[in-house]
């Protein structure tokens, strides 16, 4: 029984070797693999067998029939090809795929979500809050009195006398702090209105807001936490420097530039020749702030950064006109 | 604020070039926005020596010149009055790009070849003498650079200040923090030993300050013997390079002082003055002044005035009065030193709309103290340069000016706060450096009590800024918080948002995000109601625009507008979302209702972008955004009824919207937008959308995840068609047999709707495949045939069907 199975084997084999034709075939594929064919006709003949052996030369059997198949089947295609797809018409593998195109996040939403994963990473709660805001919570509490010079860095979209449009996410610092005792970490991104509309500043946009607040909590620990976050959104090794600036509400105040990203530090027009980017603003929560939602600054202390989303995903992509964010043209969503 | 370098060095030599002067000041706080070389761009503009006139063939009031440039010999055809043969004086050669932006070429006038062109000071940025060509001393040799001849380099560094900085708003203070990071001594042009004694005896003019809390303090000093002209060079030059338009020696010496010492001064002619006195007060009913810049100024009562007997001569602070104002003839001059209140000048510059380099200072709090070093410095260069007589004495009215505060700085708070170890005596060397004194109290404190000039260090933690500031940020070590680990918790609803918008994307549609702020015209052109509640808009007190002056209370417009915007960029296949909030007023004193939105609209190919060859030109339609909501339904797992609407909205095409509901409200809609609404927004192809509450939608319980054990016998799949009359939905044939809650049911699904050959006008096919299965046994035919027949007999009872045979 093994020897026939093993020279059928051979035969078709030799057989299929020897086909010329695609017709010829499905001659062969009666003769050999049909329902009547020869090894399916052996196979039957597996039940006189020993009983013992009856395991063994099935498996023989079947793994002759599957040789044998692939063999057809790679005959089948050659000759197939052979005859310039005879067989049917050719795929034209050149053609586009069937793909059903998915849309874009818009670029700020992309930036956005990089930025607040990079803080959840290291533990701080996301969470958002009014657009339109109170004045005590958008300047007074952030110890910028009425009539303050500071809110001249603010150009502030007013509804009446006591509401305006946030002009910055910081309001939610005074929101959390009045909710929730430290340790506080948060970050609040959204976004925020100056009634400024060029090349460089359109009338909405978008910040991402942070804070941290507990006991003991130095510039350092701001110097640190920011440097990590720049360097995961801009790759580690790149410089960083931080100078002193003003806010009311942080004390010190500073302001953190990177190398610029399209000059590499030499100096071009995007850096205005000084090899810096200013990316954000940050300090360490002034007492007053403190004051205002009821901490001890003698007791905790804590930094607080901002930075702005059109402006990094402005770097990061090369974009040059701002207001081309808010045109939400396909061709430019297309891109990101 | 701009200074030059040269000017800077007259008080300090920082033995560092500008760049790094200027990088310094960038961080020690003091940001530097730009550094300009002065006449860089110069070098063709050279000194020259005219050694021919003749008169031009073709053109009367046009000279031809030959002009010696070093060795060479130029043609130059010039059109000056004072053009003559042997003036030295300055040709810009091809090449030179002057101050106005012309850049110099060889060019003929009137038929004539001009190598160059002879300048005037006004060309070349050193004057305002446009009358005639410059005149120059003989000595310059021609040829050189007109630059290095008269010595004009220099660089211009502009300092960004930040509001808390008024003691830098003068190239004095600058100097002072060049002193505190170069550790050299700044010599300032008055000591204060020299300052005169103004005790108002003697002299033949008065001051009164009826309002002693907004002027602490009003010095003034009499001029006489004074010639008007104009400035020396060095000092013209310095106001042109920081860009203040020299007026005459008196002006120029009054605005020179205030860029020096950060103390603006006003000069009034004295001969103008009522009275010979001035008062300080707040406006009389019905009086109004004319400012220099000619305007006339309506007065509210709460802003202060410098008046003379009479009649307001300047606006406190902000403006001086063109009744007073110095001129040609003026011979005896009232010099004014003052220190005004800062919120008040701030409130009238703001009343005003007037923002001066005097308001700037004084809403910054200039140097109470500084008054009168300001005075004399001025007084002194009248004297120098206008011939002035000083009368002896003069007049310092002065009300309590409250001292700096004495400050407690601590130590180990400075370091705990920045995170370093510094020294006591570290902290007190950084501070003396910008002439803040620092007395040691015991081993861990220091008494210090800030200058005068520093209005902002009102706080130990404003020291410990200033300390920090000195010894440079980037010295400070970089850690991180030891804080304690816990879980942020994350709110569900952005959560929620940010899956739904993972959800659009992938269904082709490309996040679009709008201004918040739009057009109140936007629900007329949606033909919302008077009364809609979409109308309740919140209104800003003063928008940039028209079309941006109140916030959205539907996002819907904003998208449309992006269609037209895509349509008219040749964009026609149009898929875009946008999650973001709308505002409904609720009343002026309480923060307006903020709903978030998810609205999306859809046009033109249904899947833009995919290739023709497969997905052919089929435009998008109603089941295209059906699907869309069932995606998001079957995502959220909520609740929701989609109901045809029998009113349909203003803006949708009537018979083609649906409407969400669940929890007993409104939780969205979707539609096709009729096409009138769309050609408002200047659309001319069909739109779609689709509009989700997300605040209602969020606050829908999802149903729970649950296992249900997978069949183990196989399903029977029958098929029957029904003709049913027009007005019949297929989906209510479906929803039908559902609602029959036949156990062995386990889905329909309607396959096909067929009108024309072999239906009746006015019926139309409907073909449905029912799902059989039996949990606990394979189904036979019988088992089947009865649920099936029970089922079709509801149909046709139900709806007035009949089972399309074949």
């Amino acid at each position: 029984m093994e020897e026939e199975i093993l020279r059928l084997k051979a035969e078709a084999l030799a057989a299929l070797a020897a086909l010329g034709e695609a017709g010829e075939l499905e001659t062969f594929r009666v003769k050999y693999l049909g329902r009547k064919g020869q090894l399916t006709g052996l196979m039957r003949m597996l039940g006189q067998a020993a009983a013992e052996e009856r395991p063994r030369l099935g498996k023989l059997a079947n793994d002759v029939r599957q040789e044998l198949e692939t063999a057809f089947e790679a005959k089948s295609q050659e000759l197939a090809a052979r005859a310039g797809g005879a067989g049917g018409p050719r795929e034209d593998l050149t053609l586009p795929g069937r793909l059903v195109p998915f849309g874009r996040l818009h670029p700020v939403t992309q930036v956005m979500e990089e930025v607040c994963g990079v803080f959840a990473g290291l533990g701080f709660a996301v969470a958002e809050g009014p657009d339109v805001e109170m004045d005590y919570y958008n300047f007074e509490a952030l110890n910028i009195p009425p009539h303050h010079p500071a809110r001249d860095m603010h150009d502030t979209f007013y509804i009446n006398e006591t509401l305006l449009l946030r002009t910055h996410t910081s309001p939610m610092q005074v929101r959390t702090m009045e909710r929730e005792k430290p340790p506080l970490r948060m970050i609040a991104p959204g976004k925020v209105y100056r009634c400024d509309s060029d090349i460089t500043h359109t009338p909405m946009f978008h910040q991402v807001e942070g804070f941290l607040v507990d006991r003991k909590v130095s510039f350092a620990d701001l110097k640190g936490v920011l440097t990590t976050f720049i360097a995961r959104m801009f790759g580690e090794g790149g410089a960083v420097r931080f100078r002193p600036s003003f806010f009311p509400f942080t004390e010190p105040s500073a302001e953190v530039d990177i190398a610029c990203v399209i000059c590499g530090g030499k100096g071009c027009r995007v850096c205005k020749e000084t090899g810096w980017l200013e990316i954000l603003g940050a300090g360490m929560i002034d007492p007053e702030v403190f004051k205002a939602v009821g901490y001890d600054p003698e007791e905790v202390s804590g930094f607080a950064f901002g930075l702005g989303i059109e402006r990094i995903a402005m770097l990061k992509y090369g974009i040059t006109d701002i207001r081309l964010f808010y045109e939400n043209d396909l061709r430019f969503l297309a891109q990101f | 604020m701009k200074f030059t370098f040269s000017w800077l060095t007259q008080y300090i030599d920082p033995g560092l070039t500008p760049a790094q002067v200027a990088d310094r000041l960038t961080m020690a706080g003091l940001e530097v926005d730009s550094v300009e070389e002065l006449f860089a761009t110069f070098d063709n503009v050279r000194v020259a020596k005219v050694l021919g006139v003749e008169r031009h063939p073709d053109a009367d009031k046009l000279t031809v010149c030959r002009v010696e440039v070093g060795t060479e010999e130029k043609q130059i055809v010039c059109g000056a009055p004072n053009v003559r043969a042997g003036l030295t004086t300055a040709v810009a050669l091809p090449g030179a790009k002057l101050p106005s932006g012309l850049v110099i070429k060889k060019a003929k006038l009137r038929g004539v070849e001009s190598q160059g062109m002879l300048c005037s000071a006004r060309e070349i940025g050193l004057g305002e003498e446009a009358g005639g060509i410059m005149e120059l001393p003989d000595s310059l040799a021609s040829g050189a650079p007109l630059a290095e001849a008269l010595g004009l380099r220099d660089t211009v560094i502009e300092v960004d200040l930040t509001p808390n900085r008024a003691d830098c708003a003068s190239v004095l203070g600058i100097a002072r923090e060049v002193g505190g990071f170069t550790g050299r001594k700044m010599a300032s042009p008055v000591a204060e030993t020299d300052l005169p004694v103004l005790d108002g005896t003697n002299v033949p003019f008065g001051v009164e300050v009826e309002d002693p809390v907004a002027c602490p303090r009003y010095a003034a000093r009499l001029l006489t013997g004074i010639t008007i002209g104009p400035s020396p060079w060095w000092l013209r030059r310095q106001l042109l390079a920081v860009g203040v338009r020299p007026i005459n020696n008196v002006v120029d010496v009054t605005n020179f002082v205030m860029l020096e010492y950060g103390q603006p001064l006003h000069a009034f002619d004295f001969d103008r003055l009522a009275g010979q006195r001035i008062v300080v007060r707040t406006p009389r009913p019905g009086e109004g002044i004319a400012t220099l810049d000619g305007q006339e100024r309506t007065l509210e009562p709460e802003m202060l005035l410098i008046c003379d007997a009479e009649k307001p001569v300047a606006v406190a602070g902000v403006m001086g009065g063109a009744n007073s104002e110095v001129g040609p003839a003026t011979t005896r001059v009232l010099l004014e030193s003052a220190f005004f209140n800062p919120v008040s000048v701030r409130r009238t510059a703001r009343t005003l709309k007037m923002s001066t380099e005097a308001s700037y200072r004084f809403e910054r709090g200039v140097d109470p103290q500084g008054t009168v070093k300001a005075l004399e410095r001025a007084a002194r260069l009248l004297v120098e340069i206008a011939g002035a007589t000083p009368v002896p004495g003069g007049i310092d009215r002065k009300a309590e000016i409250p001292e700096p505060p004495l400050l407690t700085l601590r130590v180990a708070r400075t370091n705990d706060l920045l995170g370093t170890v510094y020294t006591r005596k570290e902290i007190a060397a950084a501070l003396n450096a910008i002439e803040i004194a620092a007395e040691e109290k015991d081993a861990g404190t220091l008494m210090v009590r800030p200058p005068s000039f520093r209005v902002d260090l009102e706080r130990e933690v404003d020291l410990i800024e200033e300390v920090a500031r000195l010894k440079g940020y980037n010295t400070i070590p970089t850690t991180l918080p030891l804080v304690p680990m816990r879980f942020p918790a994350q709110d569900r609803q952005r959560e929620l948002h940010r899956e739904l918008a993972r959800l659009f994307v992938s269904l082709g549609f490309s996040e679009a995000i709008n201004y918040s702020f739009v057009a109140a015209q936007h629900c007329d052109l949606l033909g919302l109601a008077a009364d809609d509640a979409a109308r309740a808009f919140v209104r800003l007190l003063n928008p940039l625009a028209e079309e941006q002056s109140v916030l959205r209370t539907t996002l819907l417009p904003g998208l449309l507008e992006n269609v037209r915007h895509n349509l008219n960029h040749e964009s026609p296949d149009i898929r875009l979302f946008e999650i973001g909030k709308s505002f409904f007023s609720r009343g002026e004193a309480s923060l307006p209702e903020e709903r978030l939105r998810l609205t999306a609209v859809a046009s033109g190919r249904r899947h833009p972008g995919a290739p023709r060859l497969h997905a052919g030109e089929a435009a998008v339609d109603l089941y295209d955004l059906k699907g869309v909501v069932e995606q998001v339904l079957a995502m959220l797992r909520v609740e929701v009824r989609l109901e045809a609407e029998a009113l349909a909205r203003s803006y949708a095409a009537p018979g083609s919207s649906m409407r969400l509901t669940g929890n007993g409200r409104e939780l969205g809609s979707f539609g096709r937008l009729a096409p009138e609404m769309g050609r408002g927004f200047g659309i001319k192809q069909e739109v779609y959308f689709l509009d989700l509450d997300l605040d209602g939608l969020g606050a829908l319980a999802p149903a729970p995840k649950g296992f249900r054990s997978l069949p183990k016998f196989p399903a029977v799949k029958w098929d029957a068609a029904f003709l049913v009359p027009e007005n019949v939905g297929g989906g209510d044939l479906i929803a039908a047999i559902r609602e029959a809650n036949e156990p062995l049911v386990e889905e329909a699904e309607l396959f096909d709707v067929y009108r024309g050959k072999s239906i009746e006008a006015g019926w139309k096919s409907v073909a449905i495949a029912v799902t059989y299965r039996a949990a606990d046994r394979t189904l036979d035919d019988r088992a089947v045939g009865k649920v099936h027949q029970r089922l079709s007999d509801m149909i046709i009872d139900r709806f007035q069907a009949k089972l399309r045979e074949g």
